[in-house]
């Protein structure tokens, strides 16, 4: 559904996204996620042809966007962070407005769709009155009235309570069960993220520095909480004997390839070093993020370019 | 569909308080040139004017003559910055609350979103001029009565309209000198649309477009410039005085008309080349 190849995008001398390929397949739930200013915004700008790419192709449902933007948006709905409307008009004018840049829209279509995000009752309110929670509702109406098969949601748990955001979290799982849509999230909540997509790509200084499957991203490394009498003097020795490939936070080291927790005992027992906690650390998606946008500020390219990537 | 979407264009535009703004201005603003006109030395000083060219003063001082003087001060003042305000608004405001984007989410053509709104401008300038008109004769025609139309009207270089004519012919003049006039309309707001095409905020975009027809008044203004005004936008606003005069200069009114037609294509074709290179973001 969303195939970039070597997209790049420049303003002035900053690069905001730089030799970007991405593809989500049909029916996916895809993460995009990175940091403020990452490019993520700019990425998505460019697949919905807001934004002029410096360099690259970019081909949405088939069709490429600088070429054929018409077929490219034909059946594509998309939210932005902060929902904004005509707010002196009702929501159902909005929603009326809104679909005829995309085709002429029946009312019971239109019906249909409030109904299904649950604004029924106050469609003909002016928009000036709705909450922001009906606000996102709208937003999410107007991207259904095309009757999509991509959906991308810019941020759309942004500024929503705690029940709004499980709410747009429930929204965007019944989507996908119930449309079968193919869905780009790109957003801050790791958790949101964690939860919803299949796969994800990491940002960060709109470079790619991840991209494959959650599981991918929480296996790169097999942690182990290592808790004992000297630590720096512990690790040494692993090292030398290749039973560990990293540290971290003085307290964590990764094991090697087919290394288990009892060959690093068995060494420190034998180096005479109290051993006082050994136990499998399970990756989070917050501290692998986490991780690798330390290690990508650390300033190591060749460590972010020899992470697994997985391009589908 | 490109009906759908004009008329998606027209609500929102006219869905908006301020569009009506201008309305309101020239309501009140009519109402009080009018009593101005009935309770000071004006209508007097008229009179002497029409007496001493030998007519009969009140034969002539009717609801099309005085609609006619109503009009000459809101042109030249009200009407420009009204229009332009929307005009202004038109691409710009869109772009600032962050509406343009939702917009150009969807399968539209920029050429097509542009031009659809351009359009919606000029509807909406040809109805203020039409109200502007329709609503000075109401007025004037509820103090004066309805009787042959009188016109003088000096332009800038020396040249005088002065012209009477019957009711009929004159509402006929006075019709004709309304279409003229939402040309004019259309040009300013055309000038603002293209400003409000770039990456700024509504108010500059009416503000340099009010700056350029200052400008134009201005340079027009001076002798230094005698030779190149018709290069000033503001001479060829003037055609529809020239409705008015006797014999009616139909080549240098059909010349105004098209540079001003030439002037809305050129502010088009930059507003929309611009726009179409332009990113759209947040």
């Amino acid at each position: 559904m969303i195939q970039l190849r070597g997209v790049s995008k420049q303003f002035g001398a900053r690069w905001a996204v730089r030799d970007l390929d991405l593809s989500v397949p049909r029916g996916e739930i895809f993460g995009l996620l990175g940091h403020n200013g990452a490019g993520k915004s700019t990425a998505i700008g460019m697949m919905l042809g807001q934004v002029w790419p410096t360099t690259g192709e970019l081909r949405i449902c088939g069709h490429d966007i600088t070429r054929d933007r018409a077929k490219a948006l034909q059946r594509v709905g998309a939210i932005f962070e902060t929902p904004v409307f005509y707010d002196y008009l009702s929501g159902w004018k909005n929603l009326q407005i809104l679909s005829h840049y995309t085709a002429p829209t029946p009312p019971e279509r239109i019906q249909k769709i409030v109904e299904w995000v649950g604004l029924t009752g106050r469609e003909h309110d002016k928009v000036s009155k709705y909450s922001h929670g009906m606000r996102t509702r709208l937003a999410l109406a107007q991207a259904l009235l095309p009757d999509p098969e991509l959906l991308i949601l810019d941020e759309p748990s942004d500024g929503l309570d705690p029940e709004g955001i499980h709410e747009m979290r429930l929204t965007i799982q019944r989507l996908q069960k119930e449309l079968s849509l193919t869905i780009l999230l790109s957003s801050h909540l790791l958790n949101e993220v964690e939860q919803l997509c299949t796969r994800i790509a990491v940002l960060n200084q709109g470079k790619k520095v991840f991209e494959g499957t959650l599981a991918d991203a929480k296996q790169t490394k097999h942690w182990v909480r290592l808790r004992v009498g000297d630590f720096a003097r512990a690790t040494a020795s692993l090292q030398s004997e290749k039973l560990i490939t990293d540290t971290r936070n003085g307290s964590l080291v990764a094991l090697a390839d087919g290394v288990k927790t009892d060959s690093l005992v068995r060494r420190l027992v034998a180096l005479d070093i109290p051993v006082f906690e050994v136990a499998q650390e399970e990756e989070t998606l917050e501290s692998f993020y986490l991780n690798l946008m330390q290690d990508s500020r650390a300033a190591k390219p060749t460590t972010l370019d020899s992470r697994p990537s997985t391009s589908a | 569909m490109f009906f759908l979407q004009l008329r998606s264009e027209l609500a929102k535009l006219f869905g908006k308080k301020r569009t009506y703004i201008g309305f309101g201005a020239f309501l009140l603003s009519q109402n009080v040139m009018l009593l101005a006109f009935r309770y000071s030395n004006w209508q007097k000083g008229t009179a002497r004017l029409l007496e001493g060219n030998g007519y009969v003063a009140t034969e002539f001082i009717s609801t099309l003559t005085v609609a006619v003087l109503m009009l000459i001060p809101q042109i030249l003042l009200l009407m420009p910055l009204y229009v332009m305000l929307v005009g202004g608004d038109l691409v710009a405001k869109e772009a600032e609350d962050g509406t343009l984007r939702m917009i150009l989410s969807r399968p539209i053509s920029r050429f097509r979103l542009l031009f659809t709104k351009w359009l919606t401008g000029v509807i909406f300038a040809a109805i203020l001029v039409v109200s502007l008109g329709a609503m000075a004769v109401f007025f004037a025609g509820c103090w004066f009565e309805w009787k042959g139309m009188f016109i003088f009207i000096p332009i800038p270089g020396g040249q005088t309209i002065f012209n009477v004519m019957s009711a009929g012919e004159g509402l006929k003049y006075y019709a004709l000198a309304h279409v003229i006039l939402a040309v004019n309309a259309c040009t300013m707001l055309s000038l603002a649309f293209m400003f409000s095409c770039f990456n700024m905020k509504p108010a500059a975009a009416t503000i340099l477009a009010l700056s350029f027809l200052f400008l134009s008044v201005v340079m027009e203004g001076m002798p230094f410039f005698e030779d190149w005004k018709e290069f000033a936008i503001t001479h060829h606003f003037r055609a529809w005085v020239l409705v008015f005069a006797k014999p009616m200069p139909l080549a240098q009114i059909a010349e105004a008309l098209c540079v001003l037609a030439g002037v809305n294509v050129t502010a088009f074709v930059i507003g929309a080349t611009h726009f179409h290179m332009r990113d759209i973001k947040s």
